[in-house]
């Protein structure tokens, strides 16, 4: 019983999230709120609430939730209005349902009539929606569902199972007829025809599962019909040609039963179950032509075992034969009228006299049971995924991640220190480290999802900036989120606030216009601003759109004249241009306004943003908007990358920007006016950085001896770094440069390697940015 | 073979109860709070079977079954609807969304472990 005390104690825990949630939902609705979203919510608060209720039995509050749910489905799908008056009413209904809850609670009971009033309300609204029908509307609730069988084509088998006649018969038409099968010439022998249809497959139904569930109602004979089976030209992979004849028997056995099994497929194929009406009593001799391709004797294992082989081989075979012959088998006769009598003692008592299905079904869910010690334990059959929590402290979650960093370096150095001689000696060690470095890397994911949160948590905070900005401004704006649920690394969710601010307020203050100015632009003069988050690959993606003005590009060229971060004979192209809103102290706004516009806000984004692994990219339509994309790394402190040395140096590259690696020597360099040199990579010319130049460093390779790493950040265009070599793929764990040092231009951190020596990270983006600047100075 | 069932319903008490009831009759239970969970878990792991709820946020049953038959992968996985609803109108959307067969909850233990294998092998 305590486990059942603990569902209640879970179920009182969830009443009292899905009432605070109720509380806040129509706290919001009372103010005007009246989205599909928020009505959905609602309805799935009273939907689980009562959900839970059943299962307990708790009766006075199923019927009132369903009576409320009701409702509320009206509302949601729109046949209801909300009005102010459905609103107070349904605030009333929630209190009831509070009630309800700490009644079943406590253990009390409520008065028998208790939201009675309210209840006749939902039903008289309810009514106004029906037309007033009553009779549709009862209110109550519908505990089980009931079968309905139409008329079906009855073929009456005549003298040896040949089809001689069909006549239209009309089968138990009310439910109470079930029982007796209208043609009950001989009690418990039927014929099922069954032809599946290609849905019955597409939803995953199977036909020999459907034989099991029928071979545990009785003796049973499966002959499959394959005449319909078409030429191997004609044949299409998923067409369905196979139909089966199941002649079944058991003492009692009712068409309800027989059609019970096929519950599930029930319109996904065609079904025709017939009374024997030929046979002799089942007593007297073995049942004719079917062979018992399985016995309800051994039930469990007999049926459970039943494979698809048995199944299939044995139909066909039996068509192959003349259907006169009878196959010898397994005299039928006795034995299974005494396995059944075993099988009915075993089932529920509940219907003794005549096992109907619902009671026959549990029979075979019994076998797991036992099995529960044995195996079920070995994985603890628990494997809860999102929904049983600890609380941890922080500190020692990331006390584990620091050493899942230290554990990826060692790793890392004991693959270093295996060289070819010691690759060739030890084969076993080779493969243990490789087990290691997969381990490794699974921990790592591991530790790292702890670390996952939703976005939802930033992004919440944002409809709140999002209606301030409107006042101030004057403006009107709409803020829509997407993808709240993505889950980033705590820290990155962290650093995401300031970012994403910053972004808002660029958009709600730079982009989105005047609502006559949008007007006379033919937009809606309600601005938007849509902030999304996904996962691409490896990378975050949060996307900040705004459907306003766009960068405004001429004012931006001439402020970076202005400052000199554009030297006055360069015209760069308007993917550069829009790359100049990042640069420190950069600032659009004619006059500084109370809200951006203090030239850090881009810079912000771009340095916090960086110092999380991350990149920007930015794109503007002039007059139609602009999107700022944030690619973020799905964990922190853990990267892939390229290992290549310049001069004598280690450095580098994370893999998710590297496009493709060439040697110098098959690589068409040009030289540019501006002193600058391209590569040309099919047809593209791609700015080239030689990365020892850059960092002040000599090369000592002759120029064809080198190699170029082809890169791509977020958005932008390509960049060839040439470096002197190429050492090998592998992780590094980040350690941040600021931290420890400064902040370099070009370099976005630091690394340990295998060996004990330090690498720089290269900043792609960084590079590209800088040399724009240096080749304008 | 121990079978592992994908429980998918919003509700922690339901789950919960699936909880209970499957890994006391053998079966490795996994769960997930809506469809969209649902998606990543069945991604990751070998699933044998799925429970699902409909009403749910972020993603509901239906969309969820639509999703995972749009895999080629999962073409017959077995999917059961786990309903409270008595008019046949979402179990017919659910089935029609691909789902094989359906649970009426409240469920009695014995009848959800008897569905569960009226549908897998």
């Amino acid at each position: 019983m305590s486990d059942l005390d603990d569902f209640k104690a879970t179920y009182f825990d969830e009443c009292s999230e899905l009432m605070n949630e109720l509380e806040e939902q129509f706290a919001a609705i009372e103010g005007g709120e009246r989205d599909a979203d928020r009505l959905n919510a609602v309805f799935r608060a009273i939907h689980s609430i009562k959900g839970g209720a059943g299962a307990f039995g708790f009766s006075g509050l199923v019927g009132f939730a369903h009576a409320y749910e009701t409702l509320l489905d009206y509302v949601r799908d729109g046949r209801v209005e909300m009005t102010d008056d459905v609103v107070s009413l349904c605030i009333r209904a929630n209190d009831i349902v509070g009630d309800y809850i700490n009644a079943a609670q406590s253990g009390e009971e409520l008065a028998a009539d208790y939201g009675q009033e309210e209840k006749q309300r939902f039903d008289a609204i309810a009514r106004g929606q029906r037309g007033g029908d009553e009779d549709e509307w009862s209110g109550e609730i519908i505990e089980e569902f009931d079968i309905e069988f139409t008329p079906v084509r009855v073929e009456l088998a005549v003298d040896d199972g040949d089809v001689v006649e069909a006549v239209e018969a009309p089968v138990a038409a009310e439910p109470d007829t079930f029982d007796a099968p209208p043609m009950p010439v001989e009690p418990g022998h039927w014929e099922v025809r069954f032809t599946p249809y290609r849905q019955l497959y597409s939803r995953a139904n199977d036909p020999l599962l459907l034989f099991r569930e029928l071979a545990a109602l009785g003796e049973i004979n499966v002959r499959a019909i394959l005449t319909d089976i078409p030429a191997l030209s004609d044949f299409e992979p998923f067409g369905v040609y196979c139909s089966w004849e199941i002649s079944l028997f058991a003492p009692d056995l009712t068409e309800s039963a027989i059609r019970e099994v096929f519950e599930f497929v029930d319109g996904d194929c065609s079904i025709e179950v017939v009374p024997l009406g030929h046979v002799v009593p089942p007593a007297a001799a073995p049942a004719p032509a079917p062979v018992a391709v399985v016995q309800p004797a051994k039930a469990d294992e007999n049926l459970m075992a039943l494979t698809e082989d048995e199944v299939a081989a044995a139909p066909v075979r039996l068509v192959a034969e003349a259907p006169s012959a009878p196959v010898a088998a397994e005299p039928v006769a006795e034995e299974p009228a005494l396995s059944f009598a075993d099988l009915a003692n075993e089932i529920s008592a509940s219907a003794p006299p005549r096992p109907v299905p619902q009671a026959a079904a549990p029979k075979p869910a019994a076998a797991p049971k036992p099995a529960a010690g044995g195996e079920g334990g070995e994985e603890g059959g628990n494997r809860a995924v999102g929904v049983q929590s600890i609380r941890v402290d922080l500190d020692k979650v990331d006390r584990v991640v620091n050493m899942v960093s230290e554990l990826v370096i060692t790793q890392s150095m004991l693959t270093q220190q295996m060289d070819e001689n010691l690759r060739a000696r030890y084969t076993e060690l080779v493969r243990g480290l490789e087990v290691l470095a997969q381990t490794t890397r699974g921990l790592q994911d591991s530790v790292m999802a702890i670390r996952a949160q939703p976005v939802k948590s930033v992004f919440s905070r944002m409809p709140r900036l999002v209606r301030e900005l409107a006042t101030k401004t004057g403006k009107k704006i709409k803020l829509e989120t997407i993808g709240e649920n993505t889950e980033i690394d705590k820290t990155v969710i962290e650093q995401l606030s300031d970012p994403l601010t910053h972004m808002i307020r660029n958009s709600a203050d730079h982009g989105i216009e005047d609502p006559e100015k949008r007007k006379s632009r033919g937009k809606s003069e309600i601005g938007t601003i849509r902030l999304s988050a996904e996962q691409a690959g490896g990378n975050i993606l949060i996307i900040v759109e705004d459907d306003g003005n766009g960068i405004n590009r001429e004012r931006v060229l001439q402020l970076a004249r202005d400052k000199g971060l554009v030297a006055p004979d360069i015209t760069p192209t308007d993917e550069q241009i829009d790359q100049l809103i990042f640069a420190p102290g950069f600032s659009t706004a004619d006059a500084v306004s109370d809200i951006s516009g203090r030239g850090v806000g881009m810079d912000v984004v771009l340095s916090n943003i960086k110092k999380i692994g991350g990149s920007v990219h930015v794109r503007s339509w002039t007059g139609k908007g602009s999107r700022v994309t944030l690619r973020l790394p799905l964990t922190l402190a853990v990267l892939d990358v390229m290992l290549v040395k310049v001069g004598e140096s280690p450095y580098v590259v994370p893999l998710s920007s590297i496009v493709e690696t060439m040697q110098c020597s098959g690589a068409i360099f040009e030289r540019v006016p501006s002193g600058g040199q391209v590569l040309q990579v099919r047809g593209e010319y791609v700015q080239v950085i030689d990365v020892a130049q850059r960092f002040g460093m000599h090369s000592n390779k002759a120029p064809d001896d080198r190699f170029v790493v082809l890169c791509e950040s977020e958005g932008s265009q390509k960049v060839a770094l040439v470096v002197d070599d190429i050492i090998g793929q592998q992780q590094v764990v980040i350690k941040s440069l600021e931290e420890n040092f400064e902040q370099v231009e070009g370099i976005a951190g630091g690394t340990i390697l295998g060996d004990g020596n330090v690498a720089l990270i290269v900043d792609v983006q960084g590079l590209r940015v800088h040399q724009i600047h240096q080749n304008a100075a | 073979m121990t079978l592992r069932v994908l429980t998918v319903d919003d509700s922690r008490t339901i789950l919960a109860m699936l909880h209970h009831t499957l890994s006391n009759a053998g079966f490795e239970v996994l769960q997930a709070e809506d469809g969209k969970q649902g998606l990543d878990v069945l991604m990751s792991h070998d699933i044998d079977v799925v429970i699902t709820d409909i009403n749910m946020p972020v993603m509901d049953g239906i969309e969820f079954i639509k999703n995972v038959r749009a895999s080629g992968q999962y073409q017959s996985l077995p999917i059961l609807i786990l309903t409270t609803e008595t008019s046949q109108d979402k179990r017919d959307q659910g089935k029609a969304a691909g789902g094989t067969g359906w649970i009426v909850k409240p469920f009695d233990p014995d009848k959800l472990i008897s569905v569960i294998h009226r549908v897998v092998h």
